[in-house]
């Protein structure tokens, strides 16, 4: 993997009480938004409206999550997330483990294509391909359905994928397949019990990264779902805040909270694997 | 072989993409009634706990009720109501019975999407409704295209004992001035506190509204062919000035609170921070709701300026798409939601006033120990059909011209003239 | 989002096909792609070259509306639609600013991560957490922080005696500089972990020399980091821009444009024509022109990268 260089130690680019001043600095910056979402999904309705309301609560309440499950529908556009970032992961997975190899190991014309693709992917503005991809799925009978987005997930993730699982194969020495190719083990068993064993952790990261970026979507899921019962998590928190309702900032941040749960673990998981991963599937090739 | 297939692959799909460009798909609208059960959606935007209660009372009991037209009840929201519909449309899955407003609805009914109520509707709901509110949801061709159901007028609101406190006298009689309105707000200011907060963040609506009091119609629409003019003279911009004098030459309306949405200064009025509070109607319930213990509160009579309290009726409304299978039936269900008790309850719900005269009625009735309905009820003799509601694409202008330039000068960052030109301009670059 | 990077160029390895399993590679490898091409090429490839023709017809929402190709007028409308170059100016603010202060933010950041310096670990999970978090999500986060009457950056104004009644994201002249800080604050963690990569692979040795050399920590950090950072710090900065020009939820959330098409990003200038005004031709005219102009901003910059390392 990545010749990871130990921290400079003898660096003095700053003086350290300055290190420590910048340092707290994006500490501050990074983290108080959250613990302030936090703290107000602690307080109650009365509490925020009043004229001296500190920053800590007063309570631990934790009725604003009752609330909010209730009232914003979360179980069911939970399920809904859930539904499409799952059956999306698989789905990308399945397929784009095989061309992964295919792109790690073959050198044909269409490694090239796929990294223009790749990159090109990336540049053109969703626009342009929701309005086009919208009657695409509406003949199909896919709209305001969650497998429609489902199918606008998997062409979006599918590249990305593509490029962090290519990395990964990449990674797994040659030698390793030629060796068991001359052992005489058929080319499906070379694949399965020595490739895919090494390949197994690069997997679970590029499918957990693949459901992380489903669960987040916004943009094709305000445009395909517009049944209320279908709606993503992202979808209904975007309406809760929007409705012209009461200011229910206590349950709007607890809300908040809940979605942001197993996106964040998942992440935490998969971070140092993410990081090391990315780059050594950059470096590598 | 492969080399082959690639530029097989792509003859086919430019053969596709010049065949068609996949928007001429849709299938002419069926239209009658169904034979057999049918099941409808309805999307209801009610938001607040009591209507969506109520709503939901509604279609259950008719489900009990009516073993072959079962109504499905699914929960819209009035924000991104309008992109959600052009979607739906445009990709065929609206909802049977369509819950919006009058002057969001033309625009659809306009591109076809609408089925024509007229053949369907009773005469009890035809007569329940006045011909002016009628004709805002009328097409030129005499299509009815939805019903209207609730309206919301603009109100004042007011805290009584920041006026005591004051010692100004509480505003009754029939109706309100605007110029006794700025004078009172103007004594209420003081000691950091303002004499009216008003969450105008999208202040298009209610100055369209308002403005009909001193005879702003803003739009001319031609008898015949229905073509649209917009008009800006000094009764359209009469509402504007006064605002924009109280918020900046009076400073006895907080302008930060003209940035803000109605629910958003909701709480500076609860907490004394603003003596009078405008804004819709519906949010007397979230002021019952959420009004601190002791909080005295009451609803000023209707805003009045040189043609006296005119509002314009801006109903909401139920229609029924275009494609939908059984227009009939859920013309019947609309029917059903339109009679007096249900419409009652509703309004009663939002504090909104039934278009439904029948329906006015059961709720004097029901809320004749609440006195702060009563005003709220009596806007309702002088709501009319304004012409903003007939023109196309007002919708569009109202994001993107009015709404800014309106933002603007409460903002004070433009001047009258200036106003008046955007408006102007701003509409005449539309199309 | 995602953020990937090539440090460097890929390296050819072997030749065709793995050794032992015959000659014919590009036969499995067509197999092997195939899952993956189809639904590519259906659902993306697809809609994708339809969408750029799109934007020459006058394709509107009605029902059983026809469609004719318009030719270039679409374009000849954006051409003098006042609110399309406002809303291109705000984007092209909004993009660079939000990539160039991200970038200043996050190479700081990145440098102190890289030293060995305690509560690294708070920061560096800090500097991660945005990027888990749905962009929706953040929004609301801020939009909380920023209300005008309860939102604690008014709070903490008041607190040393500013004005602490700004309704920021209301108003015209803050709305633009919020959503920016918020957009910062969302992007930070791909553009630093890749910056602290980079920094990583700084060869040690290569320090080490120049302080030998009697080199300064200004002087290091010019010609040695900096040099060896450029095709990280490049391939970031381009990804970054094309992102944040073609960002929505965001912004969407925190303002919907607002106030006055103050914010109005060229993304949701487009997705309003489109599927708010029901104009599909012009709003795909508009997507055209996006690409355009964000592959014109990156041959530029690019290139301008290439001619200075050359020289």
């Amino acid at each position: 993997m990545t010749p990871t260089v130990a921290p400079v130690k003898h660096a003095r680019w700053f003086s350290r009480p300055l290190q420590y001043l910048g340092l707290a600095a994006y500490v501050v910056f990074l983290g108080f938004p959250l613990l302030f979402l936090l703290s107000t999904s602690m307080k109650s309705a009365q509490e925020l409206r009043s004229p001296d309301n500190s920053f800590l609560p007063n309570r631990l309440g934790l009725d604003n999550f009752g609330a909010a499950i209730e009232k914003a529908n979360l179980v069911q556009a939970a399920g809904n997330s859930l539904y499409v970032a799952v059956l999306t992961t698989v789905i990308v997975t399945l397929v784009s483990l095989p061309a992964a190899y295919a792109m790690a190991r073959f050198r044909t014309k269409l490694r090239g294509a796929a990294t223009i693709w790749i990159l090109l992917s990336q540049v053109f503005p969703f626009i342009l391909i929701i309005i086009p991809l919208f009657l695409v799925l509406k003949q199909i009978g896919l709209v305001d359905n969650p497998h429609g987005l489902v199918v606008a997930y998997t062409v979006w993730s599918l590249p990305f994928a593509l490029w962090m699982l290519r990395g990964y194969v990449a990674a797994v020495p040659v030698d390793l397949e030629e060796a068991g190719a001359i052992d005489g083990a058929s080319r499906l068993r070379v694949l399965r019990s020595i490739v895919l064993p090494l390949l197994a952790p690069g997997l679970v990261a590029t499918s957990l990264f693949t459901f992380i970026s489903s669960w987040n979507e916004f943009f094709f899921a305000l445009v395909l779902i517009q049944d209320p019962d279908l709606q993503t998590l992202p979808l209904t928190l975007a309406r809760f805040v929007g409705a012209e309702g009461q200011v229910q900032m206590g349950q709007l941040a607890a809300a908040s909270l809940l979605a942001t749960i197993p996106s964040l673990a998942f992440f935490l998981v998969i971070q140092r694997r993410l990081t090391s991963g990315l780059m050594s599937g950059a470096v590598k090739g | 072989m492969k080399r082959q297939a690639l530029p097989g692959i792509a003859a086919v799909a430019v053969a596709a993409l010049v065949g068609g460009c996949a928007f001429n798909s849709e299938q002419a609208d069926s239209g009658g009634s169904a034979d057999g059960p049918v099941t409808l959606t309805f999307q209801s935007l009610a938001f607040q706990d009591s209507t969506v209660a109520a709503t939901k009372e509604i279609v259950d009991s008719w489900n009990a009720d009516h073993p072959d037209i079962t109504i499905e009840l699914t929960q819209g929201s009035w924000d991104g109501v309008h992109d959600q519909l052009v979607t739906q449309f445009q990709g065929g899955t609206a909802p049977d019975i369509i819950h919006n407003e009058s002057s969001d609805i033309m625009g659809f009914a306009e591109q076809g999407y609408l089925a024509d109520l007229g053949p369907y509707l009773s005469e009890d709901t035809k007569n329940a409704v006045s011909d002016e509110v009628w004709d805002t949801v009328t097409t030129r061709e005499d299509e009815i295209v939805a019903t209207p159901t609730l309206i919301q007028t603009y109100v004042v609101f007011a805290n009584t004992d920041a006026f005591a406190a004051a010692g100004v006298e509480v505003p009754s009689g029939d109706q309100l001035s605007w110029d006794d309105l700025r004078a009172a707000a103007k004594k209420l200011t003081r000691d950091g506190k303002f004499g009216v907060g008003w969450g105008l963040r999208q202040p298009t609506a209610a100055v369209m509204n308002t403005a009909l009091g001193f005879g702003g119609t803003f739009f001319d629409i031609a008898e015949g062919d229905g073509a649209d003019t917009i008009h800006v003279g000094d009764n359209e911009l009469a509402v504007p000035e006064r605002i924009h004098a109280m918020a900046h030459e009076d400073r006895s309306l907080d302008p930060v609170s003209l940035t803000q949405s109605g629910s958003d200064v909701l709480p500076g009025f609860l907490s004394g921070k603003y003596a009078m509070y405008i804004g819709g109607n519906y949010l007397a319930q979230q002021i019952t709701e959420s009004a601190p213990e002791g909080f005295e509160w009451t609803v000023l009579p209707p805003l009045a300026g040189t043609e006296g309290p005119v509002q314009a009726a801006n109903p909401q409304t139920m229609s029924v798409s275009a494609r939908s299978e059984a227009p009939e039936q859920a013309a019947e269900f609309i029917d059903y939601f339109m009679n007096p008790e249900n419409q009652a309850k509703l309004a009663q719900g939002d504090w909104l006033i039934p278009a439904s005269s029948p329906a006015r009625d059961v709720l004097a009735e029901q809320t004749k120990d609440t006195p702060v309905w009563q005003p709220i009820l009596n806007s309702a003799e002088e709501l009319t059909g304004a012409p903003f509601q007939k023109a196309s694409k007002y919708p569009q202008w109202k994001d993107q011209y009015a709404t800014p330039a309106l933002q603007q000068y409460f903002a004070d960052s433009i001047g009258l003239e200036d106003l008046r030109t955007k408006l102007t301009d701003g509409w005449n670059s539309i199309e | 989002m995602t953020a990937t990077v090539t440090a460097r160029p890929v390296r050819p390895r072997r030749r065709r096909g793995v050794g032992g399993f015959g000659g014919n590679g590009g036969r499995d490898a067509w197999l092997l792609v195939l899952p993956a091409l189809i639904p590519v090429v259906l659902f993306s490839v697809y809609p994708l070259v339809q969408g750029i023709l799109l934007g020459f017809t006058d394709a509107e929402a009605g029902l059983n509306q026809p469609v004719n190709f318009n030719g270039l007028d679409n374009y000849a409308r954006l051409l003098d639609h006042e609110l399309f170059w406002k809303s291109f100016r705000i984007g092209l603010i909004w993009a660079f600013s939000v990539t160039i202060l991200q970038f200043l933010a996050s190479l700081g950041l990145a440098l102190l991560l890289n030293l060995d310096i305690r509560l690294r670990w708070l920061a560096r999970t800090l500097a991660l957490v945005p990027w888990a978090m749905p962009p929706v999500i953040i929004a609301i986060m801020w939009k909380l922080m920023l209300n005008p009457s309860y939102g604690p950056i008014n709070e903490l104004m008041r607190s040393v005696g500013l004005p602490g009644d700004i309704n920021w994201l209301g108003d015209f002249s803050t709305a633009l500089p919020a959503v920016i800080v918020v957009g910062i604050w969302a992007g930070m963690p791909q553009t630093t972990i890749t910056l602290l990569a980079g920094l990583q692979n700084v060869p040690g040795e290569l320090h080490e020399a120049a302080a030998i050399d009697g080199a300064g920590t200004w002087q290091r950090f010019w010609h040695v980091t900096l040099p060896a950072l450029r095709p990280v710090i490049m391939a970031i900065t381009s990804l970054d821009l094309i992102w944040n020009f073609n960002s929505f939820a965001l912004v969407y959330v925190l303002t919907a444009g607002g106030p006055g098409g103050q914010t109005m990003l060229p993304m949701l200038f487009a997705y309003n024509e489109a599927f708010r005004y029901g104009n599909f031709g012009y709003a795909a005219a508009l997507g055209n022109v996006m690409v355009v102009v964000i592959a014109a901003f990156l041959v530029l910059y690019l290139r301008g990268q290439a001619r200075s390392r050359d020289s």
